[in-house]
């Protein structure tokens, strides 16, 4: 008795999707053709720093320097993931002196991985004078990011009139990255 | 791991979407299991059972937003552009819904005095699903596009919405015809949990805009949750498949979360060729208490980047503290809090109602005369049917026709408008052989040309073993 209702039901199922259904050619395949590449922007570090900030007990020091440890570059997401990375750095000067920026990069074994400066001229007049760098990160550079936990930061402040309590203006800069991932199945 | 897979699950399948109006067995009174969509219906039975696990099967599909077939045809397109063409034109009010039923058990009987058996019970117990998922717009695309081309632009974490659960009913219902006019009922139902998630109070946003100090301000204000039960004893790392089974079954059986819930409805014959009714449905509750797990992220940050420069001002602030505040600050938003806090949900109101004329007196052939009391062949009338939902109200209006084509076998064919699709074909049947009942009643049919591109399909059929004294 059981089995027969059962075998109706079958019946009765599959005429109803056989005899009113039919389907087009759907390849379900197609989502290992998946490719998502969307481009993230971030602030990275800012400073802002008047001209006396380069005074250490009353004397002038040759670089401002400090660092910044991150475990995002060598996140496993974004060691699989990331294709390209660009910095972004401007300054803005109104220090009547010219400055280096250096940003290096060290791995966990504190190795120097990659390194950029770029300079940032004096304004003599005390007008702010901006000067941008792109750091583009591509095959080896970008191997070098990933590798990188530590970022370090130093001002490098150029020979020039020399700065006391009264010297007018100041130094900003301001950064961001851009990063490029290709997310595929 | 099992949260990162329960996240993405959830995710993939609010990309697509499904209802739960059944159009077609609503009013089918010659079907036992109309009772269960009004609990006033009219009775055409002395008894009846369901058999077990055939008596009410049904599956019901839908997506208001992009189908299958629009992402995944064989067509030679580009497979990211067709995928992207769906992310951009979909809303994020769209969604997919799903619902399914399965009758474990059903039975009904008249009872009264032998002269007038006006009253009627029925009970039964099945096993339900039901999921709806919106399409998480923003959250696409923010992972299609990135923040690079969105600066200014709101994410809302209130895209994401979407519930699921998995109960079992236990139900006894009560019919009573009060005069030959007037007939209303009531079911009392108990809901027992077998699984459920839901995360649908999601409040908050992402956005980037120009800063100050730096290039962007990125402000995270997020208020998140995922609320579940009845899943980490299953997933958890303890659970086996044999485990889970037993625990599925024993949960299947009222040992789940409770809740309790009714239904309530009426018919009235307004004169002998015109009729309305309506039911509510499912009016009730689930209080989550036993296997509970919620993950909440919550909290404000504005990140600017950080100043390496910053340490050793006046304020006497260290460099370790300057970094600790700001790991801190990024903890306490992004990190996912587990809470174990109980929690009661609703269970989705149905309002079905309809008003409906009935036609063609049977007559005979020997005589040419009106059969008396053969009743009416034909009847037309107008449904409604809306649904409560996490967004919105789900609405669907429907127009029929019925017939009885002779004796045992009844037809009802409906035109139904939707959130799905304005052109809504369905047919339902309904045969006896003997006292064996059989019906299948499916929607849709003019997309059942291709399935894939439907933009719901649902299906209802069962058999029932049914005995009446007065065969009409």
């Amino acid at each position: 008795m059981f089995n027969q209702i059962f075998k109706y039901y079958i019946k009765a199922f599959l005429c109803v999707l056989v005899c009113v259904s039919c389907t087009k050619d759907v390849d379900f395949n197609q989502f290992n053709d998946l490719q998502l590449t969307p481009v993230f922007e971030s602030s990275l570090v800012y400073i802002d720093e008047p001209a006396n900030k380069f005074l250490v007990n009353g004397n002038e020091t040759s670089y401002l320097q400090d660092s910044v440890n991150i475990d995002f570059f060598n996140d496993s997401f974004v060691v699989d993931h990331l294709v390209k990375a660009e910095f972004l750095l401007e300054t803005t000067n109104s220090i009547n002196r010219s400055f280096i920026v250096e940003v290096d990069m060290f791995d966990d074994s504190n190795q120097l991985q990659h390194r950029f400066s770029f300079s940032s001229s004096g304004s003599p007049d005390h007008s702010p004078l901006v000067t941008e760098h792109l750091e583009v990160f591509e095959n080896d550079a970008l191997e070098a990011l990933k590798n990188t936990t530590k970022l370090v930061f130093t001002l490098y402040i150029l020979p020039g009139e020399p700065i006391n309590e009264n010297t007018i203006g100041r130094i900003t800069l301001k950064s961001k990255g851009s990063f490029y991932l290709k997310i595929e199945r | 791991m099992i949260k990162k897979h329960i996240f993405i699950i959830i995710i993939l399948v609010s990309c697509f979407a499904l209802s739960q109006n059944k159009q077609i067995l609503y009013g089918f009174s010659d079907i036992p299991q109309a009772l269960l969509l009004n609990p006033g219906g009219k009775v055409t039975n002395d008894w009846y059972f369901g058999i077990p696990l055939l008596s009410h099967i049904h599956v019901n599909v839908g997506t208001t937003g992009s189908t299958v077939y629009d992402v995944f045809a064989n067509d030679g397109r580009d497979f990211n552009l067709k995928l992207q063409n769906a992310i951009y034109s979909m809303k994020s009010n769209d969604f997919l819904s799903i619902n399914e039923q399965l009758e474990v058990f059903s039975g009904g009987f008249k009872i009264g005095p032998s002269y007038e058996k006006d009253k009627y019970i029925s009970f039964g117990l099945y096993q339900e699903f039901d999921f709806i998922g919106y399409f998480p717009k923003d959250y696409a695309i923010l992972a299609y596009e990135g923040n690079q081309s969105n600066i200014n632009k709101v994410f809302k974490a209130s895209d994401f919405n979407a519930k699921a659960e998995l109960i079992s009913v236990f139900h006894v219902g009560y019919n009573k015809k009060v005069n030959k006019n007037f007939t209303f009922g009531v079911r009392g139902k108990i809901y027992s949990s077998i699984m459920n998630a839901n995360s649908t109070n999601n409040k908050g946003y992402f956005i980037t805009v120009d800063g100050t100090n730096n290039f962007y301000d990125h402000i995270f204000n997020l208020d998140l949750e995922l609320r579940t039960s009845g899943l980490t004893s299953l997933t958890g790392d303890n659970a086996n498949s044999e485990t889970a089974l037993k625990d599925i079954k024993k949960r299947l059986f009222l040992g789940g979360n409770l809740g309790l819930g009714f239904d309530v409805g009426f018919t009235y014959q307004l004169n002998k060729q015109w009729m309305v009714d309506a039911s509510l449905q499912d009016v009730g509750f689930i209080r989550h208490t036993k296997d509970v797990e919620n993950y909440k992220v919550e909290g404000n940050y504005v990140f600017e980047g950080v100043n390496p420069l910053f340490p050793e001002t006046g304020t006497g602030q260290t460099a370790e503290d300057y970094w600790n505040e700001i790991k801190t600050q990024f903890e306490d938003v992004f990190v996912v809090d587990t809470t174990y806090t109980k929690y009661t949900t609703w269970r989705p109101v149905k309002l079905n109602a309809s008003i409906n004329y009935a036609f063609g007196e049977k007559t005979s052939q020997e005589c040419n005369c009106l059969i008396p009391d053969g009743g009416y062949q034909n009847a037309i009338g107008l449904q409604l049917f809306a649904v409560n939902r996490p967004r919105q109200p789900q609405l669907a209006l429907t127009a029929y026709y019925y017939k009885r084509i002779f004796k045992g076998l009844q037809a009802k064919a409906t035109y139904t408008l939707d959130s799905y699709t304005l052109s809504n074909i369905g047919l339902g049947v309904s045969a006896n052989i003997g006292n064996l009942n059989f019906y299948v009643m499916a929607d849709n049919f003019l997309e059942y040309q291709n399935v894939y591109n439907a933009q719901s399909v649902s299906l209802q059929l069962g058999f029932n073993y049914i005995f009446k004294k007065h065969e009409d």
